[in-house]
């Protein structure tokens, strides 16, 4: 149902609703007569900064593991060892998270299921996110017209359809030609074994971007339609200034603020979705690292009950991720609010 | 309801027409045009030319896409939604119909239970605005909301059967007490949402003069949050509540198959893999002209509520 799995199917419709909305609560915010008192507002605001700030430090922490994936990784991604005693093992010296149910280290894989969670989330921030996102919002706001019209319209029939159910339809029908693509990539490029993760990639990012611009598209407009009514854009428009001048030196600059923000709330969602798909085994799977199928191989509640770290070292480090990036994603619209009432 | 109120619904209504004859051409080019096709799955891998072409001209999968659009969609103003080809011998609304029950009956519970819980959250995290309780009381659910539901599956069976032995886990219908794990794990998640949006919009109402009027006049707190601040920050929720709607329809695909309950989400997921072609256009069909449905209705609501909406849209 489209609200408990909220952060795992892309719903930004929704989240830009919820945005806009708190926006609107904070509009109310100035002129609020609470009655609290002083002390109370600074201890709240030093909490909030504190777990914003705690946020920011595991995400750093988070970013850097997962690119540093190879360098910091104390085994190889695949290595193995077969043995009884050596499988499942708990915690210890040697496997600081323990190891899986095929004997391989378990933070080796953890580390590179964050570079795979951070090549994803990248990929869909430039494409869906700057490319079409921002993109399609500053054309659509500013330009009006029958643009606007077709660009709306296109994202309320997109908003309209169940997101997770075309995913899944879009990347079992592709999954068919994997073969195809990868020995073909393999073939004419210097890829190599590298081809088939690419194509994965490929697929579950052509299936989740249609689906991810529409919130910040909606944001960014909003926007330009505010900023395009200020004397000063007039101004460079008297001045003979061309729409791509306008647009980036201009209006740009209003806009990345709030576009941020949004793209920061939505950032849980946007991961959640890799995970959400590789767990199905539609999205990364092994031998590559993700998070999902790492899930995948060690859920069950009898798998729980034996062999909690699994579980533990499996999810935590990418439930603490989600949990940074909406606990961020609330105190930058918080913080936002606040700016934009004093001004 | 004056003339005014008919003639915006009937409005809302048209304009609904449009939009779900795209979303259906989409989707049927789209589940016509890919990769992979109808016969393969019907037939296996081995076959030959003129099974192929028989059960092509049977299906009418020979004739132009457009010819393909204009009968499909003739058969589904006759309430057929085509065959499956995952379970053969059943028609597609075979499939879909009584698993889309159970997950309904389910996602029904779930919402009112999100909400249920979800309001007052919402309500008392903004009462305790300025103090430690709001953001410590967000944050908690936020953090539900983090974990993924396929975690929060195994977490919830290993604590309520393995641990507690409440309950077993096998489905034995949607009213039995085993089915109390998995709503729990529907409807937990999606509590920080519903909550988050209610604060919003309590403390947007907190500073208007009614409040203080119904303060000044000496009303008790209680009453005051109840039936001034809570009755009227709802209203926003509507647009919440409605959009939320169609979604317990649609079922959670990890919690029906880590719980082996027989929805119309794990159904989904099955068709998606198959692919079964009919039974997949269908659910995308059905979930698409539920969610247009869902924003008329909405729309026609604050029509009913706030008189200025539809002097404004008869204008316009």
């Amino acid at each position: 149902m489209g609200l408990s799995t909220r952060a795992f199917e892309l719903v930004p419709g929704v989240a830009s609703d919820l945005l806009t909305a708190e926006q609107f609560g904070g509009e109310h915010l100035a002129n609020a007569e609470l009655g609290s008192p002083k002390r109370f507002r600074t201890m709240r605001e030093l909490l909030r900064k504190k777990v914003a700030v705690l946020a920011m430090c595991y995400l750093a922490i988070f970013y850097f593991c997962g690119l540093a994936a190879p360098l910091i990784a104390p085994y190889g991604l695949n290595e193995q060892e077969l043995t009884v005693e050596a499988r499942r093992q708990p915690p210890s010296s040697e496997h600081i998270f323990g190891t899986d149910q095929l004997g391989r280290d378990l933070f080796t894989r953890v580390l590179y299921s964050a570079r795979t969670t951070i090549i994803f989330t990248i990929i869909i921030f430039v494409t869906g996110g700057v490319f079409l996102g921002l993109g399609l919002g500053l054309l659509s706001g500013y330009k009006g017209g029958w643009i606007d019209t077709v660009i709306m319209r296109v994202g309320e029939v997109l908003s309209g359809m169940p997101t997770l159910l075309l995913m899944l339809a879009i990347t079992a029908s592709f999954r068919g030609r994997i073969n195809t693509w990868s020995f073909w990539l393999e073939d004419h490029t210097f890829l190599g074994d590298d081809s088939r993760t690419l194509v994965k990639f490929g697929i579950i990012a052509i299936a989740t971007v249609p689906f991810a611009w529409l919130g910040s598209t909606r944001i960014v407009r909003s926007q330009v339609l505010a900023i395009r009514e200020q004397a000063y854009i007039t101004a460079a428009e008297s001045m003979g200034a061309g729409t791509p001048r306008i647009l980036f030196r201009h209006v740009l600059p209003g806009v990345m603020p709030l576009f941020l923000v949004g793209l920061s709330s939505g950032m849980a969602g946007i991961a959640g979705a890799e995970v959400a798909l590789s767990f199905l085994g539609l999205g990364i799977d092994e031998p590559a690292a993700s998070f999902g199928s790492l899930i995948a191989s060690v859920s069950g509640s009898r798998n729980l009950n034996d062999y909690p770290h699994m579980l533990i070292a499996g999810a935590g480090p990418v439930v603490l991720f989600l949990f940074s990036w909406n606990l961020l994603g609330d105190s930058l619209v918080d913080v936002f609010d606040r700016r934009q009432n004093t001004r | 309801m004056g003339p005014g109120l008919t003639g915006y619904i009937v409005r809302r209504l048209l304009w609904a027409v449009p939009v779900l004859f795209v979303i259906s051409v989409v989707v049927f080019s789209m589940m016509r045009l890919a990769p992979g096709d109808p016969v393969d799955a019907i037939l296996g891998q081995r076959y030959t030319e003129e099974q192929a072409a028989v059960l092509k001209a049977k299906y009418g999968y020979d004739k132009p896409l457009p010819v393909q659009y204009v009968k499909y969609m003739a058969n589904l103003a006759h309430g057929d939604l085509g065959v499956s080809t995952r379970h053969r011998d059943f028609t597609a609304s075979d499939v879909i119909w009584p698993k889309l029950w159970v997950s309904t009956q389910l996602g029904a519970i779930a919402l009112l239970i999100v909400f249920g819980l979800g309001i007052p959250v919402g309500v008392y995290a903004a009462m305790a605005r300025g103090t430690f309780v709001d953001p410590l009381t967000i944050s908690f659910w936020l953090a539900i909301e983090a974990v993924p539901v396929f975690v929060l599956t195994t977490i919830a069976s290993w604590l309520f059967a393995l641990k507690l032995g409440i309950v077993d886990l096998g489905y034995r219908g949607v009213w039995s007490p085993n089915m109390i794990v998995p709503i729990l794990v529907m409807s937990l998640p999606g509590v920080a949402g519903v909550a988050r949006f209610m604060r919003a919009s309590v403390i947007g109402v907190l500073g208007d003069d009614y409040i203080r009027t119904a303060r000044a006049k000496g009303l008790k707190e209680r009453t005051v949050v109840i039936t001034h601040i809570t009755r009227n920050a709802m209203l926003p929720m509507i647009t919440v509540i409605g959009l939320s709607l169609p979604g317990i329809t649609a079922g959670s695909i990890f919690v029906e198959t880590g719980f082996g309950i027989p929805g119309i989400a794990r159904e989904s997921l099955a068709a998606a893999l198959a692919p079964d072609y009919d039974v997949v256009l269908a659910l995308v069909l059905f979930g698409a002209a539920l969610f247009v449905m869902a924003n008329v209705a909405i729309d026609v609501m604050y029509g009913f509520i706030d008189p200025r909406v539809r002097v404004g849209a008869g204008r316009g």
